[in-house]
């Protein structure tokens, strides 16, 4: 894929980029030293966490920054120094030759504008042609992008979150540029919609002889799409080469952290091991000398933090800047007199086991701890919408210390029906039980069931009242129950439960001041304080960088283990429910359509969806996109007849015209699941009316991408 | 690991003290602030301390001292008015009733707003749209004949003008705080605390208000200017105690005695001057206030 034979000077050529943000108050040095080259035709994707400086060179390329920014460098682009260019050519270069897919595609399109005009907007500005022309190569780019032509009178709120972001395709496209800079085109989309809108994006680019840079946070995204693969840390390219090989062979510790990040089903290395990396990215303010990674890295030895690191050449067409892939690296580490610094990431928090006191062997069989029972949440109409059946008809059960994972698309009801079981949400029918004993709506019952079963959020930086420190956060739960005797105790033990220690140090700041993973165990220190056993966690990681998912998930882990918590996991992420999960139950408009164990519903999926949502994972080392499932998410406000998964099925799509066995699916409802408790579930239960009809499955990849 | 060094002494304050500390640093580096409270101070060590060093005998209208209408001269500064008094005198105890009824006034504007708009805020639905409704229709109210109207029922007087002028300007206050609980509310910190088991009772004293207070506050500052313009008109207007001297009152006497086809404007511009300058020192004050608690108007880290 990497076209190595080009003679040409490449398209873009980045040499020594500096990015400095400057105030008043500090100088914040966000980008430094980062070289490289684009060729024409080529795609390169830039990995890194947040704040490591991937968005911030993304838009210096065009100099998209606020005037705090100071530039310094050079980014030739076709030849021109960028940095040095004026405001005219600056202009016709935007868009006409370089043109940007924005992140979040709801804040990028103007709201007021129908989306046909604003396509049209950049074709009139820069190649000064007619309203009617323009109109015409708009309604041909909507085509292109998988959106009907028609819809171009439509206003952005008018379309899903997936057209939407195809939209923004169509813009970058619209006058034929040489280069697109993709910023996160994805992240705030769904997986399905996910592998369709990347699906799109790569194949366009290889069409149409495009170059293209993607950035984002997700390695997995990025080995799919990219030929080349630079991952950022601190502000610094960490390594870069071609994608297979980066991932495939990382020659930087960091990469090979990031990568294990996002799991592959069936890995046995990561089941039950969440990979994470303690600590936090280095203050970008301060001096840093030495390697930015070090206070981090696993395999640190002295050298890393006096010797000047650079990129060094790491074999054929890679770059890394980890001293290891020096030839003196063997001299270097000889030298040292005690290699102390060699010190290895723990697979479990080495400190939460003096934790592990009488609860550590709590049994883990025996009655189920939280009951749905024909659960049914409908939430009125609006708008002329019938009601919204979120959740409809749900059996669910979780287990003493049992982590169950419930996995869905966005609207699918799983966050509704996490909210349910906290008893946030009453019941429209069925039941909520807490160790048997049926769930009541009145204000004492309530408040005791949430004594047992606590929520912890998706985003850890809303879920903290900004005006309450961390001692008042923890509190907050005993405070509200009147356990006022030996709060400053309590608090202290749910923060080092949750892994906050010393809990002294951390008492007295402000969400604010602390790092995502930090704000995430306040939550659950705050959650813990009141001694629950069952943790109902939405999303726990999905807001959170790489490096610090593993150290929640493993959290979690650990607090199963030590205290016998039980927890539901909802995430949307199936490598959530591979890395930490006993059992899954995978929920599609309302229902849940398979539940078992990890092993038989992740390995071997029966229904069609489980399969659809296996086979979109973009498999980073083989370099192939997922196969996305097509059509839009369902609408909870309008549940089709029969099975409700038939519109979408590429099960029933693939049986002959007039089939009986489709007319089934298409006109009579699948029996809902029964609950089942986790010691009966040694195999999967599926909700198809073609699960076991040996149609031939999804997930075999065939053998061409896309 | 910044947060962890440069947080390390904060970790000895209790945290209030702290976000006051911070908030009293903010607001002295701004000049306009400094300028407001400066005036407001010193207007009110002038309003407290007005019996001390002038006798009430000063306002007495039966032994004026001068010629009725005299222009400014050595003995007295700024003229005398109809009756021959003094008119600095005048305007120092104008002083008291002007900003003691501002103030209480505005008080009662934010406990009556805050309530009702946290109120309709938090509970929603029907509560909601009965709170809103009469909202509404208080603003639709006129003010100045609605004020007339209670000053009429409850007599003239200092009460019946703080009331009038409460019950008039609340509206406001209820339709922001009622936006801004809403806001609040919609937050997932809110759904967190739900989760932990509170109370309505415990939500909105703990949580909500907390969150909302900036906005009263603010809203109180830029309330007080307002009112202390409607106590001038009311007492203008002759609904105001008639033996007691406010600025308001100056100006109703000023007018009524001919003061301005006559010319005499050292009888009419002192007091509305001093309505200007105390507007404008509350105006200084809340607009710094909006600026240093907004999150919004903050600087970027």
């Amino acid at each position: 894929m990497a076209q190595e034979a080009q003679t040409a000077a490449p398209l873009l050529e980045v040499r020594d980029l500096a990015v400095t943000y400057r105030s008043a108050a500090e100088t914040v040095r966000a980008v430094r030293g980062v070289s490289f080259t684009l060729e024409a035709g080529q795609t390169l994707g830039m990995a890194g966490e947040s704040g490591c400086g991937k968005t911030t060179v993304a838009l210096g390329l065009l100099r998209l920054l606020p005037v705090s920014a100071k530039l310094s460098g050079q980014i030739l682009f076709k030849g021109d120094n960028i940095i040095g260019m004026g405001w005219q050519r600056l202009r016709s270069v935007r868009w006409a030759e370089a043109s940007v897919v924005f992140q979040g595609a709801m804040n990028a399109l103007n709201p007021v504008r129908t989306i046909g005009e604003q396509i049209c907007e950049p074709i009139m500005l820069h190649e000064k042609v007619g309203r009617r022309v323009a109109e015409a190569r708009a309604a041909d780019l909507l085509d292109g992008v998988g959106v009907p032509s028609r819809r171009r009178a439509s206003y952005p709120h008018e379309l899903s979150g997936g057209q939407r972001q195809r939209v923004m395709i169509a813009m970058a496209l619209a006058c034929q540029p040489d280069l697109i800079i993709a910023d996160e085109p994805t992240t705030a989309l769904d997986v399905i919609v996910q592998a369709q809108v990347l699906e799109l994006l790569t194949g366009l680019v290889r069409e149409r002889q495009i170059s293209m840079m993607v950035i984002s946070h997700d390695l997995s995204v990025l080995g799919a799409t990219c030929d080349r693969l630079a991952i950022m840390y601190a502000g610094r390219v960490a390594e870069i080469g071609p994608s297979r090989e980066v991932l495939g062979s990382p020659r930087h510790p960091y990469t090979g952290i990031l990568g294990r990040a996002f799991p592959r089903m069936g890995d046995p290395e990561s089941r039950m091991a969440p990979a994470g990396l303690p600590g936090e990215p280095p203050d970008l303010r301060g001096d840093l000398s030495g390697c930015p990674f070090a206070p981090r890295c696993p395999e640190v030895i002295d050298a890393c933090r006096t010797h000047d690191i650079e990129l060094w050449p790491a074999g054929e067409h890679r770059e890394s800047a980890c001293i290891k892939v020096l030839d003196s690296y063997t001299a270097i580490r000889a030298d040292q007199a005690t290699p102390a610094g060699t010190r290895q990431v723990p697979l479990h928090d080495p400190a939460g086991s003096e934790l592990a006191g009488p609860a550590g062997d709590v049994s883990r069989t025996g009655n189920p701890v939280l009951e749905a029972d024909g659960l049914r949440v409908v939430f009125p109409g609006r708008r002329g919408r019938g009601p919204a059946r979120a959740v409809d008809d749900v059996n669910l059960t979780i287990g003493r210390g049992e982590i169950v994972a419930l996995i869905g698309e966005s609207g699918c009801g799983k966050s509704t029906l996490a909210r349910g079981l906290v008893g946030l949400v009453p019941p429209t029918a069925g039941e909520i039980s807490y160790e048997g004993a049926p769930l009541r709506y009145d204000g004492m019952t309530l408040r005791r069931h949430r004594r047992h079963v606590q929520l912890v959020l998706q985003d850890p930086a809303a879920a903290l009242n900004p005006r309450q420190n961390v001692f008042d956060a923890v509190a907050e739960g005993p405070r509200l129950h009147g356990m006022n005797a030996g709060l400053t105790e309590r608090v202290h033990q749910a923060l080092s439960r949750a892994g906050l220690r010393p809990p002294e140090q951390f008492i007295a700041r402000y969400p604010h001041e602390l790092s995502g993973g930090q704000q995430q165990r306040v939550v659950i220190a705050g959650a813990l304080a009141l001694e629950p056993s069952v943790l109902v966690a939405d999303e726990p990681v999905s807001s959170l960088d790489a490096s610090v998912r593993g150290e929640i998930l493993k959290l979690i882990l650990n607090l199963r283990d030590q205290l016998g918590l039980a927890a539901l996991i909802v995430s949307h992420d199936l490598g959530v429910a591979w890395n930490i999960a006993d059992r899954v139950a995978v929920m599609y408009l309302g229902r849940i359509v398979e539940s078992g164990p990890v092993h038989e519903v992740l390995l071997r999926p029966r229904h069609p969806y489980t399969q659809a949502l296996l086979s979109v994972l973009p498999d980073a080392t083989s370099g192939q996109p997922g196969r996305p499932l097509a059509g839009e998410p369902p609408d909870p406000a309008n549940v089709p007849a029969g099975c409700r998964f038939h519109p979408r099925c590429p099960r029933r799509a693939a049986l002959p015209a007039g089939d009986e066995q489709a007319e089934l699916c298409r006109t009579v409802p699948v029996p809902v699941l029964p609950a089942v408790a986790r010691d009966s579930a040694g195999t999967s239960q599926v909700a198809c009316h073609l699960a076991d009809s040996g149609v031939p499955t999804l997930v075999e990849h065939s053998g061409t991408a896309g | 690991m910044t947060a962890a060094t440069s947080q390390a002494p904060a970790a000895t304050a209790p945290p209030r003290l702290l976000a006051l500390r911070r908030f009293a640093r903010e607001f002295a580096a701004r000049r306009a602030a400094m300028v407001g409270l400066g005036i407001l101070v010193a207007l009110t060590i002038l309003a407290l301390a007005a019996p001390l060093f002038i006798h009430a005998s000063n306002l007495d209208v039966v032994n004026a001292p001068g010629q009725p209408l005299s222009p400014p001269s050595m003995r007295f500064p700024l003229g005398t008015d109809y009756a021959g008094r003094s008119i600095v005198p005048l305007l120092i105890w104008g002083t008291r009733p002007s900003l003691a009824i501002a103030v209480v006034a505005t008080a009662l504007t934010m406990i009556l707003g805050s309530v009702i708009g946290l109120l309709a805020g938090h509970h929603g639905g029907t509560t909601s749209r009965v709170l809103m409704a009469l909202t509404d229709w208080f603003i639709a109210l006129p003010t100045l004949p609605l004020a007339i109207a209670l000053a009429a029922v409850l007599g003239q007087g200092d009460t019946s003008i703080t009331i009038a002028i409460a019950v008039t300007s609340w509206p406001g206050t209820a339709r922001l705080i009622r936006a801004q609980t809403l806001a609040v509310e919609a937050r997932p910190f809110i759904e967190r605390v739900k989760a932990l088991g509170a109370r309505d009772s415990q939500l909105v004293i703990r949580h909500v208000l907390p969150n909302v207070a900036p906005f009263v506050l603010v809203s109180g500052t830029l309330t007080v200017s307002g009112a202390i313009i409607s106590e001038v008109t009311l007492a203008f207007l002759g609904l105001g105690n008639p033996t007691d001297v406010s600025w308001g009152s100056m100006i109703n006497q000023a007018f009524f005695q001919g003061a301005v086809s006559a010319g005499d404007w050292w009888y009419i511009l002192p007091p509305g001057i001093a309505i200007v300058i105390v507007a404008l020192a509350f105006t200084m004050i809340g607009r710094a206030v909006e600026n240093i608690l907004n999150p919004r108007m903050a600087r970027k880290p």
